[in-house]
């Protein structure tokens, strides 16, 4: 250290380098649930594509992909974030409800399904997930319901994970505003009955079924697509498909605009690109494997496209209001 | 400025770093509706899964300790008093699984022992689905814990085998072989830095988190990490970090009431040179094996399977492309956090040494507490406190990284500067004042200097507790400034294992090139206990 001076100025403009943002060029700050590692190549396309600089933070899987949403609401009353990705769109209508996000309908989105959209225009759907049965291929007679669970015949075969967490929350609780509470809860209780097997995410469920462990599970798209690319000897089953049948649960990504935000402008502009073909045909082809929600949008073989499916019709404002009703039920349900 | 106006200034910052989150947190934490209220903590006492939970933390820590305990002691004593061959090489190579964030060791053994490890493609997937059912829980974590924290009581061992006097076991040794010498007067003397080792080991495990949530083993610090991150419950996050903080509390009094004083100032014995040796005999050979095997299996082994699993180019490419910017950020919050650690260090560890304010055994308690508590607790109070329009400054810039750093960290800086203080004669000091120089002056001119190698040292080890931060960085990073260790936490959601294991060999390569410096460079690494 021979010049000191030099070493403690040095210091100070590094140090000064911490307390500020980048203010020469215009960003958006998004929150995503979504795994960084599909949708972090998105943001640098956007980032590319505009010019404007993308600064995210990104779930971790063991915050089962809720800590965005409750960083969002910590911070209720000094906004950070711009635009949040959220997984799943029951996440966005807790914030919704919750008073955190503002209404912006994207001209980009007007082809989505309304059932894929909030009709105030608090967030919007795309590239979805659907909530499929994996099963071994050691199976000769596939299970094609989720009714499957309860089967006697299915005894002590059958894994499922924890439904306090993630989109398995949201099913179930897709199936109480479909049903009923008290079918909900049976269906719930048989599957214990059934010697159902709990497993603590829905990539542990893929690979116990993969392994030989169990026979089928509930999973969603991607989990299963990626064990069928990476050659594991399991199958892809869309449940419910008949006439009188439910329907299969589509679990859309969502994005919306927080209240208060502090780059608005940029941040329309990143939800408009999130709702773009192109950015549906990037997720459709990436390893998540997401369904696009645009008609016309290509999907890769061992995918059918949204139009293909049956899809459970629910409303997920409603799914929301249930999701939150019933945890002190699936709490018991788990043990806890 | 005068010397006490610096002084009370140190406190107050080490007061506003550190302490003043975990007060907001608890503040925070009974007051629901503006209303003092204790229902978190009714419902963490009367939850059976709490109390599972604490179970599950009370006995992974103990097995850990237990462990590396009765390991780590004779290996202390193998590398520092016999003839065994490498043993500095053994020292360092120990070491290496203490500097390095904690999960990579964890993600590391599961690329071997997982369902789709290494191991299933030569011994099939029969044996990796019985290796990977035990990975996964208890004793996978033990496993894991167990290779990271064995150097603490290996390296105390060390350390405390050098405050000895030679001439106690030589006089022992005149009457009896050297068995009877360590039991009876070896061991027996070294016997602090054993209990210390076992406090700081028990400490260790039972507040890590990232392990034990990589290997889906439930305890306490993941009650509290999940709590707060994927529900932000405050109250249940705070309620569920008390025990954490009173073990922390219980452990601090333990070690002022027993142990301060034998561990304050740690100065080789006279006579070193001349030590004597214990010679193995017909047991080199087999103690060689057994520690090459052991360090083999539990350091070189993890970072063979990391380098194997990131095989080719490639992945390194897609690891800087994806990550680089992360890697630059880590290295810059960790050359500042170092900076400011070693500053804020220095000079607590002075006020320490010199008991300059009637304080300073509050100030010193204060900094090992904050050691002490989990990275998440820390998070928690660093969020809890600076979380509003009007400290933005620091909120939504990484200087609340940098803070949590400094809260959590000071301690080591400090301790290091006590030792180094220690061994510069008072005298020096003395005399200057004499002849009249200012106590700035003396200090710029006579303490700095004679003080710089444990300076050095003092940033080595910020730097690389900085660098390797998982805990605090995870919960408090803004948006667009998140480090290394946390891209690769965050990565690893769906992430390709290959590009996952390139990263965790950058973030080792990053930690240990300054580590390297430490073992290189003669006679720093002992500025911590004097030769």
């Amino acid at each position: 250290m021979k010049n000191p001076t030099l070493v403690l100025l040095a210091m100070l403009v590094l140090l000064s380098s911490c307390s500020q943002h980048t203010t020469s060029q215009q960003e958006v700050v998004v929150y995503v649930s979504e795994d960084q590692v599909f949708s972090e190549p998105i943001l640098k396309d956007f980032e590319h594509e505009t010019g404007i600089k993308v600064r995210a933070v990104y779930d971790t899987e063991e915050a089962k992909s809720t800590g965005a949403m409750n960083r969002l609401i910590a911070e209720q009353n000094n906004p950070q974030a711009d635009v949040y990705w959220a997984n799943e769109p029951i996440r966005a209508e807790v914030l919704k409800q919750k008073g955190i996000s503002a209404p912006y309908e994207s001209l980009n989105g007007r082809d989505i399904p309304a059932v894929f959209k909030d009709p105030d225009g608090f967030w919007t759907g795309f590239s979805a997930r659907a909530r499929v049965l994996v099963v071994n291929n050691s199976i000769r007679n596939l299970p094609e319901s989720i009714l499957a669970y309860t089967d006697s015949s299915w005894s002590g075969r059958a894994v499922i994970t924890n439904p306090l967490f993630g989109t398995t929350t949201s099913e179930v609780a897709a199936l109480f505003t479909i049903w009923g509470d008290d079918q909900a809860t049976q269906f719930m209780l048989d599957m214990q009955a059934n010697q159902v097997a709990v497993s603590t995410n829905n990539g542990e469920s893929a690979d116990f079924v993969a392994a030989g462990q169990a026979d089928f599970s509930l999973v969603d798209s991607d989990d299963a697509v990626n064990r069928m690319r990476q050659g594991k000897p399991v199958t892809m089953v869309y449940p419910d498909q008949g006439a009188d049948e439910i329907g299969c649960f589509i679990v859309p990504n969502a994005t919306l605009l927080i209240k208060g935000a502090p780059h608005p402008q940029a941040a329309r502009t990143l939800i408009d690109y999130l709702l773009t073909e192109a950015t549906e045909r990037k997720l459709a082809f990436a390893d998540c494997a997401q369904l696009p929600l645009h008609p016309g949008v290509p999907t890769p073989p061992e995918l059918k496209t949204i139009d293909q499916i049956k899809v459970m019709q629910v409303n997920y404002a409603t799914v929301a209001t249930k999701m939150i009703a019933i945890q002190p039920f699936l709490k018991r349900w788990m043990g806890l | 400025m005068t010397k006490k106006a610096l002084f009370v200034i140190v406190v107050g910052l080490l007061f506003i770093i550190g302490l003043l989150p975990v007060i907001a947190m608890f503040v925070k934490s009974v007051l629901v509706n503006g209303h003092f209220s204790l229902t978190p903590y009714h419902g963490l006492l009367s939850s059976a899964r709490q109390w599972t939970l604490m179970g599950h933390s009370l006995l992974l820590a103990t097995l850990v300790t237990l462990l590396t305990g009765v390991v780590g002691v004779p290996l202390g004593v193998l590398l520092e008093r016999t003839d065994l061959p490498w043993r500095k090489f053994f020292t360092a190579l120990f070491v290496i699984p203490l500097l390095i964030p904690p999960y990579i060791i964890a993600v590391s053994w599961f690329d071997l022992l997982g369902q789709d490890g290494l191991l299933t493609s030569l011994l099939g997937p029969v044996v990796t689905g019985f290796t990977a059912q035990y990975l996964f829980g208890l004793a996978g974590c033990v496993l894991v814990l167990f290779s990271i924290f064995l150097p603490i009581p290996m390296v105390l061992t060390i350390i405390f085998l050098r405050t000895i006097n030679p001439r106690l076991e030589e006089a022992g040794r005149l009457v009896a072989g050297w068995r009877k010498v360590l039991g009876s007067i070896t061991i027996p003397l070294i016997l602090p830095g054993v209990l210390l080792a076992v406090m700081l080991v028990f400490l260790f495990s039972f507040g890590e988190f990232s392990v034990p949530n990589f290997l889906r083993y439930s305890v306490f610090p993941v009650e509290s990490f999940l709590q707060f991150s994927a529900f932000y419950n405050f109250e249940a996050a705070t309620a569920a970090a008390v025990p954490l903080a009173l073990v922390a509390l219980m452990l601090l009094l333990f070690e002022a009431m027993f142990l301060r004083e034998r561990t304050y100032q740690l100065s080789a014995a006279a006579g070193l040179a001349h030590r004597a040796v214990i010679n193995l005999g017909g047991w080199r050979k087999v103690c060689f094996a057994l520690v090459a095997g052991t360090g083999f299996i539990l350091v070189i082994m993890p970072i063979v399977i990391l380098i194997i699993q990131s095989a080719g180019l490639a992945a390194y490419a897609e690891a800087l492309h994806r990550a680089g910017d992360s890697l630059m950020r880590s290295l810059k919050y960790a050359v500042i956090g170092a900076t400011l650690l070693t500053v804020l260090g220095f000079f607590t560890g002075y006020l320490i040494q010199t008991k300059a304010l009637r304080i300073w055994r509050i100030v010193d308690s204060m900094t090992v507490f904050l050691f002490a508590l989990p990275g998440t607790v820390v998070g928690i109070g660093l969020i809890s406190l600076w979380n509003t329009s009007w400290t933005n400054f620091i909120y939504a810039t990484p200087l609340i990284i940098l803070l949590g750093y400094l809260a959590k960290y000071t301690v080591l800086t400090s301790r290091i500067s006590i030792n180094q203080l220690a061994q510069i004669p008072p005298a020096l000091e003395e005399a200057a004042q004499v002849v009249g120089a200012g106590w700035l002056r003396r200090m710029l001119l006579i303490t700095l200097p004679l003080a710089r190698r444990g300076l050095l040292a003092g940033w080595l080890v910020g730097y690389i507790f900085a660098l390797r931060d998982t805990g605090i960085t995870m919960l408090v990073y803004p948006a667009g400034y998140e480090t290394l260790p946390v891209r690769i936490f965050t990565l690893m959601a769906n992430g390709s294992p290959q590009l996952i294991a390139a990263l965790c060999i950058i973030m080792i390569l990053a930690t240990l090139l300054p580590a390297g410096i430490w073992w290189i460079i003669p006679g720093l690494k002992d500025s911590v206990v004097s030769k």
